[in-house]
């Protein structure tokens, strides 16, 4: 087995997916959401047909996974309010309501599912707080505006 | 007069003591519900610049301009908890490297006197400043301690480094050791 090789064909798949697939979703909470729904949850490993074509399993599961990681500790560094600005984002790119997508997230935390596996422990408690406090900020910005309909 | 200065004197530390407890009971309950909460298995240390995220003001003050009494409240709660999950991690970090040296130091046949007291230095002080950290997070919230949480950061990170080049030296001894 050729480390260095396979380390290229991984930097290489990387390139690939953030050119093909990444940099079609809009953010980085969105793109955080997509690279965790390509891990399996029972396997905890990383799954793309169209990459597995061009590279095979391995090097797309290990691709994903160093996606993964990378996007989690990029949006991790956010400030609280980069990251409300994210969720305004993700939320107003998908084709559901802001408020269906409040309700959800705040109720099923499903953010908690999108963090990569052996992250350090604080910075991803950090996450999960962050994002739970732009929700609650994002939530009081649906009922200021909400207040404010009736007058306007 | 003295002995109500030393009653006095017990209960606060009593009352330190119960507030550092609580604070690493609740870092305890958070850290259970959440995946990947296993800090005694961690491989990685926190990064330095979510320790200033953890630490630093920047997101109170944007906080604090909504307006929002809930909203602070919540923050306030949030970032205790992290900050305490953050203490133990470091702490069990410390008890890990210390761990690692012992074994180290036990296969060891020529120790080095200062490297060790150096190094025993750095422990007592890190865990004395670990506990220090958590009674004063619990107690006041982590936002006015950045510079304790990185000082300790970066104690951990030269102990570490100590216990790393010691190891390799006993290493490199055994090895050459194995070769005459």
């Amino acid at each position: 087995m050729d480390v260095a090789n396979d380390e290229t064909l991984v930097e290489q798949a990387c390139d690939d997916l953030s050119r093909r697939s990444l940099s079609r979703i809009d953010g980085d909470l969105g793109r955080l959401i997509y690279l965790a729904s390509t891990r399996d949850y029972n396997t905890g490993r990383y799954h793309h047909d169209g990459l597995a074509a061009r590279f095979g399993e391995e090097i797309t599961c290990q691709a994903l996974k160093t996606m993964h990681r990378q996007i989690f500790y990029q949006i991790a560094q956010n400030s609280l309010e980069q990251l409300v600005m994210e969720m305004e984002r993700y939320a107003s790119s998908s084709s559901q309501s802001r408020e269906e997508i409040l309700d959800v997230w705040q109720k099923l935390e499903p953010y908690r599912v999108a963090l990569p596996v052996d992250v350090n422990v604080a910075v991803a408690q950090l996450f999960v707080s962050n994002v739970k406090l732009a929700l609650a900020i994002l939530r009081r910005r649906l009922e200021l505006e909400a207040r404010e309909a009736p007058r306007s | 007069m003295e002995f109500t200065s030393l009653i006095a004197g017990v209960v606060l530390l009593l009352l330190l003591l119960a507030a550092g407890a609580k604070g690493w009971l609740t870092s305890r309950q958070w850290d259970e519900v959440t995946p990947g909460g296993d800090d005694e298995g961690a491989t990685e240390g926190c990064p330095e610049e979510f320790l200033s995220r953890i630490f630093l003001r920047g997101d109170w003050e944007f906080v604090r301009k909504l307006g929002a009494g809930g909203i602070e409240r919540l923050f306030q709660q949030e970032r205790k908890r992290v900050a305490l999950i953050w203490v133990r991690q470091t702490s069990a970090m410390v008890k890990r490297v210390m761990r690692a040296h012992t074994q180290a130091a036990r296969a060891s046949a020529n120790l080095e006197f200062s490297t060790e007291i150096r190094i025993l230095g750095n422990f007592v002080t890190l865990m004395s400043v670990c506990g220090i950290l958590a009674t004063a997070i619990q107690l006041g919230g982590p936002l006015w301690l950045n510079g304790l949480a990185h000082f300790a950061h970066r104690l951990l990170q030269q102990l570490a480094k100590l216990q790393e080049s010691m190891q390799a030296g006993v290493l490199a001894r055994s090895e050459s050791g194995g070769n005459t």
